[in-house]
């Protein structure tokens, strides 16, 4: 059994990487050499042949699939397709042309490109591996079989086997649609005109008007939200902005406060059936969020249950006569800009306080008594014990997930959508002229430009920028929280 | 001093009762409105004026709405248990899988793993939605259950970091130990480290296993218009389409208790391993 | 070490990568060469082997009709093998669900007539060269053959005339005389202690404010960007008549057609502007005192002004992708017919668009399709772009809230228009 620990050693970095390669190339025999043109051939020489007949057979593979799959899609990639759908009626039926579509044409060639950049590594690799192989034979170090190799998957190579599967997901799932959603911020895919397989797309530098000349820039999709000052876009991506930034800090603040709040409420002495009161709460998160959510929003409308029972008890003319709201019926309470966003924090930490109350109540039994009580020798009291003690205690110990946490609010589509969906005019006509509702985050704008819309190339752009953004946010947050802090440490 | 103690306690349960009665408003109303005769939404009232079991009945029955698209409750709930399954088997596994791997093996570019997950997991899915749709599609697999759980489960390897963290936890004396009894990395993995796993690998599971039923946004674009083939999720959000309101407030809420109901309970056995997962990370400081 | 790793998904993406390949290629769908001369059906029915898979969107409330219409269909033509399905999709939105994947799009859907230059500019509609079982633009009314038409084309087959809103009132709270204006009527509702009900925040019926006011609201001439003159003079005193209107307690904005229809079935509203889609819900809550006639006026500057409204139709269209085109047109044909038409009159209580069908007595007395055409010569066509609706609907809420910011009623109005007015990107 090879137990080795490599350790992480970076100061190897980027040149080692290509040093080993340019070395296989320098001091490799005429099998290594000629396996950087028939893969395989390094392994068959030193007898690992069923290892060398199956790298060859994916170099064979690769060929094939540059020929058949990859060389037509290279062939339009520049123009993203020139032949337009058309049919022509025969009889009752009709004909349909060999059309190009763009969309296919992008999403083949971004798969091409990715497997030549994985085929490339695969390479460099195979070179790097048959040239050790040299090696070991040269000092005469012994060379595993195939059934070793085999047998190294469960044991030193074990990660491999574990992680194979989990990638393949994630670069269908995730690296893949990210790529292609690059790709599609420089075209001009979306609206009617431009939207497959009825109509091709092609890339902004190649848009042209009415008289063809070409007129686009590279940029021309970002430039919508930043240059041009007078677009609605732009006008409506900041506001959005602004307010997607404020709800995530006022959604991930108050339900973290809430829930320690109530955590410390239901933990406190004399406090009777514990976990009753607890289950209690729970219940409400475990409802589906579609349904309870879509539940409330049908509760707050204009003319819903609690309007009427506002308007019973004389809340709504209270309110009313402190000018609080405009008319003297009904609480706008999801349809007036200044109380949806307050409605919406307020039924946030409905739904988020019981999550973090749950949390809290764990972490709550972790804190050092031996700290709370010698400041309560020292005359503090609870105020300054929660301010001074607990909460220090829980940003430690909470920091990572309240990052997360942050993150996550950023792109909290169900809570947004759901409750203002099919309920709520936006109030400011200049955004409304960008398809954008005052209440809404970057995704459910996104969300709406893409599905009502069919603006993608728009849409892909406030993608980007909101991942971008989040990504950064993350990495530089957690290098703050984690500077010297070594997962090894615990064990 | 004794009574004042006694007040705050009192005032403390009054508190609770009032905050847990807040919280406790809607589901209240899914309750009463599910059992309420006339099927609209009402305006004037809380509770029903007549009650009356019909939803859960219409929801089961074969009625006009059945054939109609509106209500096939039966169905759908049938897709969304079969998707449910598929989904958290293929999913705790990946999970439990990186993990692992994360956690124990050290290798070359782990380090590297874990920022690009990271990173790739701030990456909200609703973003690609479209272009996830026609990938799926150029795959042939729109319309249908497998493309629905490759959706659901292929990125679920991201989502490790709380099995991670459990499994940070779990001391490497006892993996040394195993590793000089002869034993395989594959054989640690399986003999050791799952077996201890055990609280954590019940959360995933419940976790994964309720993804599928609360999602109504990639289930409705990858399933399409063909109600046959529907999760629950789309079929109730349906029933709420504008113009069907009410038609159909009541059987929506009939259908969001009935599955509710589940839910809640396989929540509940959850969230306490959820805590002890979430915590387990914490209580190391 | 990595290497067996990165073989694993080198092949696995090429497995993958060579099924996209594959499934982009099956392009061609033409079956059969016939030429037009001699009997075009029979030719049809000729040329076709095996089975005709056709898929059929109509809206979830069509269902149960369309399957009775569909058997009719498939036992005109017996020697043909048909696999028919039918799927739910609401006629209002077709657009949005057909243009997100034009080539997953049912053969043959149902729409409301505003959606057609959409769909037209999309490539989502075969256009209609020819009548095979009657002459769609000779049986059909001028109107709605009009609303199937882009740029001269027939683009769509007219299924029902009834699109368009008027009002329904309980008999037992309104005169005759009361509903002619609005002032009247609030007059009488507040006596009775109940209210009026419109959804003045939805774009589709704050229309009727400015049209019957005179001002103008249509396409420009690439048939996609509105042209909008709301923010001329005089466009402030129907903002402030509407302001007046919402903010007088008892004409109420309902917000959305749900609102509309809690409202009159909680007994709050004894009117609603509403169409026929909701006639037999406000006939069962109104009972005896069902009625319905045009709309009425309202007070603009001291004068009775007449509110306008939309008319529509709804049409039923072939998608352009379609690969069993001759099919899906007879089909889309069928479910236009005349007899289709009175059938659905008589199941589903929906106008018809067909000349002899609308001409029958049934329809003509009945009350709510009385009170459209009565509406209709108020009513005006419904031609507006993408952009019109957000903006709209944006304002009517404003308004219909009371101008919470008091912001300067032109201001509003210009910056409506402006985003009416917006090039589509």
């Amino acid at each position: 059994m090879t137990l080795k620990k490599t350790p992480n050693n970076t100061s190897r970095g980027h040149f080692g990487y290509f040093r080993d390669l340019i070395a296989a190339f320098k001091n490799g025999d005429k099998y290594v050499r000629l396996s950087s043109v028939a893969m395989g051939t390094g392994y068959i020489a030193r007898k690992q042949v069923i290892k060398g007949i199956l790298v060859f057979l994916v170099q064979i593979l690769f060929i094939l699939s540059m020929i058949f799959f990859a060389a037509p899609n290279f062939a339009k990639f520049g123009t993203l397709g020139t032949v337009e759908y058309a049919y022509e009626k025969v009889g009752l039926n009709t004909r349909i042309n060999n059309y190009d579509n763009s969309f296919l044409i992008l999403l083949n060639s971004i798969v091409a490109i990715f497997i030549i950049f994985v085929f490339i590594l695969f390479w460099i690799h195979n070179m790097k591996a048959v040239y050790e192989l040299q090696v070991r034979k040269e000092h005469g170090r012994p060379i595993n079989n195939f059934k070793q190799d085999l047998r190294s998957l469960i044991e030193g190579n074990f990660h491999l086997t574990l992680l194979t599967l989990p990638t393949l997901g994630v670069i269908l799932i995730n690296i893949l649609p990210i790529l292609i959603l690059i790709a599609i911020a420089f075209t001009n895919y979306g609206g009617l005109e431009h939207t497959p397989p009825t109509h091709l797309f092609t890339w902004t530098w190649r848009v042209k008007n009415a008289s063809g000349e070409v007129v686009g820039k590279v940029w021309d999709n970002f430039s919508t939200f930043f240059s041009n000052k007078n677009s609605n876009f732009n006008y409506a991506f900041w506001r959005i902005a602004g307010w997607t930034l404020l709800w995530a800090f006022l959604a991930t603040f108050t339900c973290f406060i809430g829930g320690i709040l109530l955590a410390k409420l239901i933990n406190s002495d004399g406090i009777k059936f514990r976990r009753v009161w607890r289950t209690l709460f729970i219940i409400t998160i475990a409802v589906p969020q579609f349904v309870s959510l879509i539940l409330v929003r049908n509760f707050f409308r204009d003319s819903g249950i609690f309007n009427t029972i506002c308007s019973d008890i004389g809340l709504t003319k209270l309110l009313y006569n402190m000018h609080l709201i405009p008319t003297p019926d009904t609480i706008p309470f999801l349809t007036n800009p200044k109380w949806t966003k307050f409605m919406i924090v307020m039924i946030n930490i409905w739904v988020g306080v019981p999550y973090q109350m749950l949390i809290a109540t764990g972490v709550l039994m972790n804190i050092p008594q031996s700290q709370v009580e010698s400041a309560r020798l020292d005359g503090a009291n609870n105020f300054q014990i929660f301010v001074h003690i607990i909460m220090p205690y829980f940003l430690v110990v909470q920091g990572p997930a309240l990052i997360t946490d942050f993150v996550r609010n950023i792109n909290n589509f169900n809570v947004i959508y759901l409750l203002t969906q099919d309920i709520y005019q936006t109030h400011d006509l200049k955004m409304a002229a960008a398809n954008a509702k005052e209440p809404d985050l970057l995704v459910t704008w996104l969300f709406r430009l893409t599905n009502e819309n069919a603006s993608y190339n728009i849409a892909s752009v406030i993608g980007i920028i909101v991942f971008i953004a989040c990504a950064t946010f993350t990495l530089i947050s957690f290098a703050i929280m984690m500077r010297g802090n070594k997962e090894e440490d615990y064990r | 001093m004794e009574k004042r103690r006694h007040i705050s306690v009192v005032i403390k349960h009054i508190l609770l009762a009032v905050l847990a009665l807040i919280w406790l408003i809607p589901i209240i109303w899914l309750i009463v409105t599910s059992f309420k005769l006339d099927t609209g939404i009402s305006v004037s009232k809380f509770f029903p004026e007549k009650w009356s079991a019909h939803n859960f009945v219409d929801l089961f029955k074969d009625t006009k709405y059945t054939t109609d698209g509106i209500m096939k409750y039966k169905i759908w709930f049938k897709n969304t248990f079969i998707i449910a399954v598929f989904t958290c088997l293929i999913s705790t596994t990946f999970v439990l899988m990186v993990s692992y791997a994360l956690s124990f093996c050290r290798f070359k570019g782990r380090r590297f793993i874990m920022n690009i997950s990271m990173i790739l997991n701030m990456f909200p899915g609703v973003l690609s939605m479209v272009v996830i749709y026609f990938l799926m599609k150029a795959l042939d697999l729109t319309q249908s259950h497998i493309g629905m759980i490759i959706v659901y489960s292929a990125g679920s390897g991201l989502g490790y970091l709380i099995v991670k963290g459990y499994m940070d936890t779990i001391s490497t004396s006892i993996r040394e130990a195993a590793i000089i009894d002869g034993c395989s990395e594959a054989g640690i993995f399986f003999r050791v480290v799952l077996p201890l796993c055990k609280p954590i690998i019940v959360y995933q599971v419940i976790s994964s296993f309720l993804m599928p039923w609360g999602d109504f946004v990639f289930a409705k674009l990858i399933l399409g218009t063909n109600s046959s083939k529907w999760t629950l999720a789309i079929g109730l959000y349906n029933m709420l389409d504008k113009s069907r309101l009410n038609a159909h407030f009541t059987h929506f809420c009939a259908g969001g208790l009935l599955v509710s109901i589940p839910i809640s309970i396989l929540f509940l056995i959850m969230q306490k391993y959820y805590v002890e997962g979430i915590t387990s990370g914490s209580s190391k400081e | 070490m990595a290497k067996k790793f990165v073989a694993v998904i080198l092949s696995a993406m090429m497995v993958m990568s060579c099924i996209a390949a594959c499934s982009s290629d099956d392009k061609d769908s033409d079956s059969g060469d016939s030429a037009g001369s001699g009997d075009a059906i029979q030719d049809l029915i000729d040329s076709t082997d095996g089975t005709v898979k056709l898929t059929v969107w109509a809206s979830e409330e069509d269902q149960e009709l369309t399957k009775t219409l569909i058997d009719g269909f498939k036992a005109e033509y017996p020697d043909v093998s048909f696999d028919i399905t039918v799927e739910a999709c609401s006629e209002s939105t077709a657009k949005d669900t057909v243009l997100t994947d034009i080539s997953a799009a049912a053969d043959v859907f149902a729409f409301a007539d505003d959606q057609i230059n959409e769909l037209v500019r999309a490539g989502a509609l075969l256009e209609v060269t020819d009548s095979y079982t009657f002459n769609v633009s000779e049986e059909n009314l001028a109107g709605s053959v009009e609303a199937a038409t882009v740029d001269g084309k027939l683009y769509a087959y007219p299924m029902t005339a009834d699109n368009g809103y008027f009002l329904y009132y309980d008999s037992n709270v309104y005169s005759e005389s009361d509903v002619e204006s609005l002032d009247a009527m609030m007059a009488a509702a507040a006596a009775d202690g109940s209210k009026i009900g419109m959804c003045v925040s939805d774009a589709w019926y704050l229309y009727s404010f400015f049209k019957g006011a005179g001002f103008d609201l249509g396409l420009a001439d690439d048939g996609v960007t509105n042209t909008c003159n709301w923010n001329e003079e005089g466009g402030t005193d129907v903002a402030q008549a509407i302001i007046d209107l919402c903010t007088s307690g008892t004409f109420v904005n309902a917000g959305d057609d749900a609102g509309i229809m809690t409202g009159v079935n909680d007994g709050v509203y004894s009117a609603v502007v509403s169409g026929m889609w909701n006639a037999q819900a406000i006939e069962a809550a109104y009972g005896d005192g069902y009625a319905a006639t045009k709309l009425p006026t309202f007070t603009l500057n001291g004068e009775q002004v007449q509110m306008s409204s939309f008319s529509g139709y709804k049409l039923i269209g072939v998608n352009a992708m379609s690969a069993q085109a001759g099919w899906a047109t007879l089909l889309a044909e069928y479910l236009t017919n005349e007899q289709s038409q009175v059938t659905r009159f008589e199941t589903r209580g929906l106008g018809p668009s067909n000349i002899n069908a609308s001409a029958s007595d049934a329809v003509q007395s009945n009350p709510a399709i009385a009170a459209l055409a009565a509406q209709a010569a108020y009513a005006t066509p419904q031609r507006v772009g993408g952009n019109y609706w957000a903006p709209a609907a944006s304002l009517g809420s404003i308004l219909a809230a009371g101008n919470p910011d008091n912001t300067a009623l032109q201001t509003l109005l210009d910056e409506c228009v402006a985003g009416i007015e917006a090039a589509v990107i």
